[in-house]
Parts: structure tokens; sequence; C-alpha cells
């Protein structure tokens, strides 16, 4: 067996556990992979992003990918790559620091979560600021951890659009000359039933899911550094 | 006078009253309506019932409501702690279940109809009956199995323990969640509600594969419905998209109705349907809070056309957030009545 084939086998494996929601099963193909010789950084950039970015195009080209997919897909991508680095030849570059919470008065929580394991996952640091955050501590935070992106989960209609979920950050952000600094991204059920929603609020952008929320903070993130 | 009773037993029998059936969920805004802030408002059963008839009463549509919010299903099982919002509405605040312990030491209420904490749901539920009982169909929410742990752990913590957790635990908790759910039902039933809204995060294919759905979900909803019967239940999943499960759900359990997600395609729920049950088409109501008169009219209009052919057809919506304009939902209203009328060609 070639290493090549490995790491095809080892992909397939992978991707058929994250589609059916099996994590033990995801966890075993990883762990057989790297007793067969497949490098952490193999198993990290080879096998465990891709297979994200392949959720993002299937939710976005067949729309068939489901919650349950994307919480177990950012679960075990945050733990693989969380027991690969330290096992890493050269410890990875940083690619950036996000802060993140559901906005005031908004206690759900799963969305956010997906996001964070999505966003470790691509060796980008995310500070958790919880659920029910004011606008002053999404930017107090940010300003603390150099961060250059600010996530902002918001599940019902009246914490997407209130003044004090994006709308408030957004005003802080331009009282405090902070808006080339730092961008806002939004995300949550409101936002996937109306899709202009996110210009309304004054983010600079959004996404429909978890996953696909990584891939975007990671762009911007990206984005602003340069 | 034809009543909303009337066109939804027509609507269900296949046949044809003045017009198709419009639901309309206004919630929270009943504490405007009574000029009450949302937790005074929501105190009292008898502040909900006089909102709920005096929103029909004023707008004209089909239904009335019992649900005061979602996060009451929690309340009965000991929930304490409820964070109000004069914008939105209530959440639970502090969840019942907080470790795995918490599942073990879970009781669930001989009575629901004798608890504390459904009193004011039945001195709501009283008013509506006595008020507009076998006129207006009374509306009762009750979450299914599978999604009743959300409510009671968060969705994070139950999506945690449903799939990367211990299946003993699982179990054990979705076995009491069924048992309240049997009770629940009982409790709404004898109480007086005559629409069942059978809330199923899970029975959704945007939240589970189909795979799991099929294995894990689906007999959960079979042995719901097979414990307390399909008669009044309307299927549904918090908004989320099911075209994909409906022929099997219906095939298995005999739901009677289907409240289709407004970003599935309603043309092809019918198709699925295909005569054998209601098909409840249902407006994006987040657009409706920007919506431009036309854009409204247009979009009733289409719903409404891709769905009324052939009848068995109910015009409804999500639960109305309550930044819509009043205007807004009138200019909705009207159009489902004008564009709903069996006078029209369509008849």
């Amino acid at each position: 067996m070639t290493d090549e084939i490995t790491i095809e086998e080892t992909i397939k494996g992978y991707n058929e556990a994250i589609f059916d929601t099996d994590r033990d099963r995801a966890l075993e193909v990883v762990h057989e992979a790297l007793a067969s010789g497949m490098t952490p950084e193999d198993i990290v950039f080879k096998v465990v992003l891709p297979a994200m970015d392949q959720m993002i195009r299937a939710i976005s080209e067949t729309l068939d990918a489901n919650l349950a997919q994307q919480y177990i897909t950012a679960q075990i991508a945050d733990s693989v790559v969380t027991e690969m680095i330290p096992k890493f030849k050269q410890a990875p570059h940083v690619a950036g620091h996000v802060v993140i919470g559901s906005a005031e008065g908004d206690l759900h929580s799963l969305g956010k979560r997906i996001v964070i394991g999505c966003l470790r996952a691509r060796m980008i640091e995310v500070t958790d600021l919880g659920v029910n955050v004011s606008p002053e501590t999404f930017v107090d935070e940010a300003l603390a951890h150099d961060a250059s992106v600010i996530g902002i989960s918001a599940m019902m209609a009246h914490t997407a659009r209130g003044p004090n979920g994006s709308l408030g950050v957004r005003r802080i952000l331009k009282e405090r000359g902070l808006e080339d600094r730092i961008k806002i991204v939004v995300g949550g059920a409101p936002y996937r039933f109306d899709d202009e929603l996110y210009k309304t609020v004054q983010a600079d952008a959004w996404a429909e899911d978890g996953v696909t929320a990584g891939g975007v903070i990671a762009r911007l993130t990206e984005g602003v550094r340069t | 006078m034809i009543t909303g009773m009337d066109r939804l037993v027509a609507a269900i029998n296949g046949e044809k009253s003045d017009r198709i059936p419009v639901f309309c969920n206004l919630l929270d805004q009943g504490a405007r309506e009574l000029g009450m802030s949302p937790k005074e408002y929501f105190s009292k059963g008898r502040h909900v019932a006089e909102g709920q008839l005096r929103m029909r009463e004023k707008y004209g549509y089909d239904n009335v409501w019992s649900l005061f919010y979602v996060g009451k299903e929690a309340e009965l099982l000991g929930c304490r702690k409820i964070l109000y919002a004069e914008d939105g509405p209530p959440n639970v605040a502090d969840f019942v279940i907080k470790d795995y312990d918490d599942i073990a030491n879970l009781e669930i209420p001989d009575d629901i109809s004798a608890s504390p904490a459904f009193s004011e749901e039945r001195e709501c539920l009283r008013i509506l009956r006595a008020e507009v009982g076998g006129r207006y169909p009374i509306c009762a929410y009750i979450t299914a199995t599978m999604g009743l742990p959300a409510l009671l752990m968060g969705m994070e913590k139950w999506m945690e323990l449903l799939f990367l957790g211990p299946a003993g635990v699982r179990d054990e908790l979705l076995g009491k969640c069924h048992e309240f759910f049997v009770k629940e039902m009982r409790a709404y039933r004898d109480a007086g509600a005559d629409v069942l809204l059978y809330s199923d995060p899970f029975g959704s294919t945007d939240t589970v594969p189909m795979s799991f759905f099929t294995k894990h979900a689906l007999p959960w909803t079979v042995k719901d419905i097979e414990a307390v019967g399909s008669q009044g239940i309307v299927y549904y999943s918090a908004g989320s998209r099911f075209n994909r499960v409906i022929d099997t759900v219906l095939q298995k359990t005999g739901i009677g109705a289907f409240y289709i997600s407004p970003l599935d395609d309603i043309t092809e729920a019918k198709t699925i349907v295909d005569g054998r049950a209601l098909t409840c088409g249902v407006i994006n109501d987040i657009k409706l809070i920007d919506w431009s008169a036309d854009e409204i009219r247009d979009e009733v209009r289409r719903l409404i056309g891709a769905g009324m052919p052939g009848g068995r057809f109910l015009f409804g919506t999500l639960v109305m957030p309550l930044a819509i304009p009043e205007a807004s939902i009138r200019t909705m209203l009207e159009a489902a009545y004008e564009f709903g009328s069996w006078g029209r060609d369509e008849g």
C-alpha cells in the first residue's frame, strides 16, 4: 500500500464518517492513518480541512448538508487539529484572531460552537464570549485580543435586527474609528430567511451556516491582515 | 356566517368554503394590543386569551393560539427563569438539565393539567373555548419527543448528547420526554385545543441526515403519534424544510396536515402529499418586515397559486416577528383572503 493510496482511503473514510455523523469512525480513520505513517500535517491539511471545504461545496451546490453534519464536522475537526498540532514538525502559523458570541438577548449557542470548531481547525484563534453579549463587550474584547473579526450569532429576528446586535457593534466601531481594523460577520436563522438582512444590520458579511461561516471569517481575517 | 372552523374542515375534507383557511400566528403582538409589557401580558392566561381574541377579531383570520411562548414547556418541567424582551419572544434563560445527573432526576408530572405551571394555559384555553370554541380552531404547540431536550438543556448540549454522548443517558432522556409528550398532549386536548402543532426540528433534513431521520427520529415520531393518535395533529419542523420526509411520515403516522417550511417548494410539497392530507403553505415572515405592499401581494399570490389548485390547502405564517408593521400584516391577510377565495377563476 502506498502513502498516496492511504491518503485517498483516509479521505474517503473520513468524509463518509462525517456525512454519517459518526464521530467514533472518523477518529478511528484518523488514528489508523497516523499509525500507518501519515504525517499529522497531512491529516490536517489533506484530510480534515478539505472535508470542511467539501461540506461547504455540498451546501452551496446541492443544499444537501445539515446541521448535525456541520456540528459533527466542526467538533471532529477541532479535536483532530488540537491533537495533531503538538505533533507538527513546526508550530503552525496562527492565521488571526476572532471574537465570537451570541447577540444581546440571544441565548442560543449551537451555531456559534460550530463556527468556533471550524475556525480553530483553520488555525484561527477564537475567543468565545458566550451568549447574551453586549455590543460594548464585543468591541472591548476584540480590542483586548487584537481580533480582526467580530462574529455575532443571532437566532431570533429581534436579536438579529435590534439595536444591541450587529447595529450596536457597528455604531461603536464607527464612534471609535475601528471600522478598517475590525470587521463584522453575522449568522443565524433570520439571515437564512433573508439573505439581504446582513446589509440591513450593517455587517460586512454573513454565512448561511456554521461551516461556511468558518470559511467566510477565515477569508475576512486574511483580508484585514493584508 | 362561515367560520374559521368551517373553512378548516372544508379544506381538510377537500371541499370548498368561501375561501381557503388562513392561519396567522401572532403571539407577542398580544402584549402591545393590550398595552402591557410582555412579562405582565404572559403572566396571566386571561391576558393571552384576550390578546388572541382581539387580534383575530381585528384582522379576521381563522385561528387562535393557546401558546404563550415556546419556553412554557420547559416551565412545566421545572424551568424558573425566563428572559423577557420588549421587542421579541421570551426565552428559556436557565436550563432544567445542566448535567447528565439532572436527567436521572428529571421527574415528569403525573397530571400536566393539575400542574401549577399549566394553570394559566388552562385558563387561557377555558376562555378561548368559551368564546370561540367550535367556531375558530384553537391551536396548541407541542414539542416532539426528540425536540424537547433542546428546551431542557439547550440545542448545543442536546446535539452533543445525541451524537456524541452515552446512548443510555440519551435514551433515558428521550423516554422521559416521550412520557411528557403523551401527558401534555392529553392535557391540551382535555382543555379544548383542536389543532395540535407537532413541532420537531429533528423531523427535517435541514437538521439531520436522512439516514439519521430514518433510524432515530422517525421511530420516535411514530411512537409519539401511535401513543396519542393523529387527530388534529399538524407536522411542523420549526420552519426547517421537510419535503423529503413527508411521504414517509404520512405513511407511517397518518398525520393529516403538513406545515411546510417557507424555504421548501410548495408545489413539490403539494405533489408529494397528493391529496392525502392538508398542505399548509407558509409565507417567509422574516421578509414581511421589509417587503413593500406590492412585494407582499406578489408573494401571497405566488404561494396560493402554487398550493390552492386541487384544494386541501391552508395559507399560514410562522411565528410573526414583532417588527412586522401592522399595515403589512393587513396587506398579507387581505391578499390571502382575495387570492384564496374560491369564487375566483380557480374555483
